[in-house]
């Protein structure tokens, strides 16, 4: 452990991170270097296969979780991940393989090597909120965003489903909404906070996900939200990347700026805007920044 | 008895596959005949209103073992798996876990829809894993155009997530490429064994 940090973490960050979800990636690295906690990424790790592989093959889907989970054992620290997708997998997968013993001794013969079981997999949110803690989290901040009114969006995977141990409460979760507040910013109450954004149909079927999209956006933009935070690389792609296009086929205007939750605390703890990849994000946050005169 | 462009089937002894849906209930881990038919999982799908049978009526089709008025239709290429469905269900049925089951089970089903894009994604997608490890955006897009014939599909998009370096025109490969190939291929030799579901 190198001495000036106080946590450390292996780090898996998922296929989309090292792509259209680069900002995510940057955002990740630079905010927790400021907090001190280390991020070492695990070596060679590979695709989560994400929805489309335990779609149509659980024993692939399976299988590509277990040896991403075996790579991540061989670096220090619990297992961090951004992607909500990933995150869902990684835990599903430990939790498949403990109750089954007939998937887990499949899975052992795929990957030809022991599961490792007792790997502690989390997402960033809960890294934030618990091991850090929210106490020293606010006691990080150093412009605090104040006036700012956020939407947190959940989406699907973050807290689902129910029988796996997960993130926070099911069908009323909290832990956006508690870290983003211990960073000084508003949340507002809004309806759309766990519906689907169609995630990967984005490929396949767009105009299934401009449907779902829409009101989501119409739900955040309607409970007076100035823009909306996520901890998910699809969720984030369907509502920055296409929000033009769905104001177009609704003729409306939503101009809501998507943040990374790592990007709006990184923003708090006094991370400069490139070091946040701002500049990444499809609708411009910097009118609303520079509004709110957080930059 | 082709069963499968009929909308309606009449219910009897001979209609009634069970082991079709023993092998769903193995394969899922769950059992359809905890549902009552309250209607839940309909009800906070997202997807219902994409599909000719929602959720609730995929699982009465189930009970009454007719599973090919399922598998003919797009109801399990509409499911986006967001897991809602299983998180609200009263009586435990994983419904999420269900639709994975019956997927796999359409790969070598007669009369299943083969149609769908949504197959093909999901084609593309295992293929870049294998081939490159890690999914590969880019290649994931425009092979996809291609193959369905929407050569013009988010054409827009693509210069700006360009600009933004939100698509890499080139993909590293896995240092450890041998490891996935192994995977894919032991997978592939346990099922021609027998040996796996």
């Amino acid at each position: 452990m190198s001495p000036k940090n106080i946590m450390e973490y292996s780090y898996y960050p998922g296929c989309s991170l090292h792509a259209s979800a680069s900002e995510y990636d940057i955002s990740t690295r630079e905010l927790f270097k400021q907090l001190k906690i280390g991020l070492t990424e695990v070596p060679d790790w590979f695709c989560c296969g994400a929805t489309p592989a335990h779609n149509v093959d659980e024993l692939l889907s399976l299988s590509l979780c277990a040896k991403n989970l075996e790579l991540a054992d061989k670096v220090e620290g619990d297992l961090a991940v951004a992607c909500a997708a990933c995150f869902s997998r990684l835990k599903t997968t430990q939790h498949i393989l403990a109750e089954s013993p007939v998937k887990r001794k499949q899975v052992e013969k795929a990957i030809d090597a022991p599961v490792k079981m007792d790997s502690k997999v989390k997402h960033l949110l809960e890294i934030l909120a618990r091991d850090l803690g929210l106490e020293r989290l606010a006691a990080a901040v150093k412009k605090p965003l104040k006036g700012l009114k956020v939407a947190c969006y959940y989406g699907c995977l973050l807290t689902r489903p129910t029988d796996v141990p997960n993130l926070d409460c099911v069908e009323a979760p909290t832990i956006m909404e508690r870290v983003i507040e211990a960073v000084g910013a508003e949340t507002v109450a809004w309806t759309h906070r766990l519906e689907c954004c169609g995630a990967n149909f984005t490929l396949s079927r767009p105009g299934v996900v401009i449907q779902l999209t829409n009101a989501i956006l119409d739900s955040a933009k309607a409970a007076g939200a100035d823009c909306i935070m996520v901890g998910c690389p699809l969720c984030h792609g369907n509502l920055d990347i296409r929000q033009k296009e769905i104001e177009a086929v609704y003729s409306t205007e939503y101009g809501l700026p998507v943040f990374y939750l790592t990007q709006l605390v990184g923003l708090a703890v006094g991370l400069k805007p490139d070091k946040l990849g701002l500049g990444v994000n499809i609708v411009n946050p910097t009118p609303l920044l520079r509004e709110k005169q957080l930059l | 008895m082709s069963l499968v462009n009929k909308q309606k089937i009449p219910l009897s002894q001979e209609t009634m596959d069970v082991d079709f849906v023993r092998k769903v209930e193995a394969l899922s881990g769950t059992s359809v005949r905890r549902c009552f038919q309250c209607g839940k999982c309909s009800a906070g799908c997202p997807m219902a209103t994409f599909m000719e049978h929602p959720p609730n009526r995929v699982v009465r089709l189930l009970q009454m073992g007719q599973w090919q008025r399922i598998l003919a239709g797009r109801s399990i290429w509409y499911c986006a798996s967001c897991e809602t469905c299983s998180t609200r269900c009263p009586n435990k049925v994983h419904l999420a876990s269900i639709m994975d089951a019956l997927r796999k089970l359409s790969w070598d089903a007669e009369g299943a829809s083969k149609e769908s894009y949504v197959q093909l994604a999901n084609k593309l997608f295992l293929q870049n894993i294998r081939t490159y490890g890690r999914q590969y955006e880019m290649r994931l897009a425009a092979v996809f155009n291609v193959r369905s014939g929407q050569f013009l599909k988010d054409l827009m998009l693509g210069p700006k997530l360009l600009a933004k370096g939100k698509l890499k025109m080139f993909q590293s490969k896995n240092k450890n490429m041998s490891e996935i190939e192994k995977i894919f291929s032991r997978i592939e030799d346990m099922r021609a064994k027998g040996e796996a579901l």
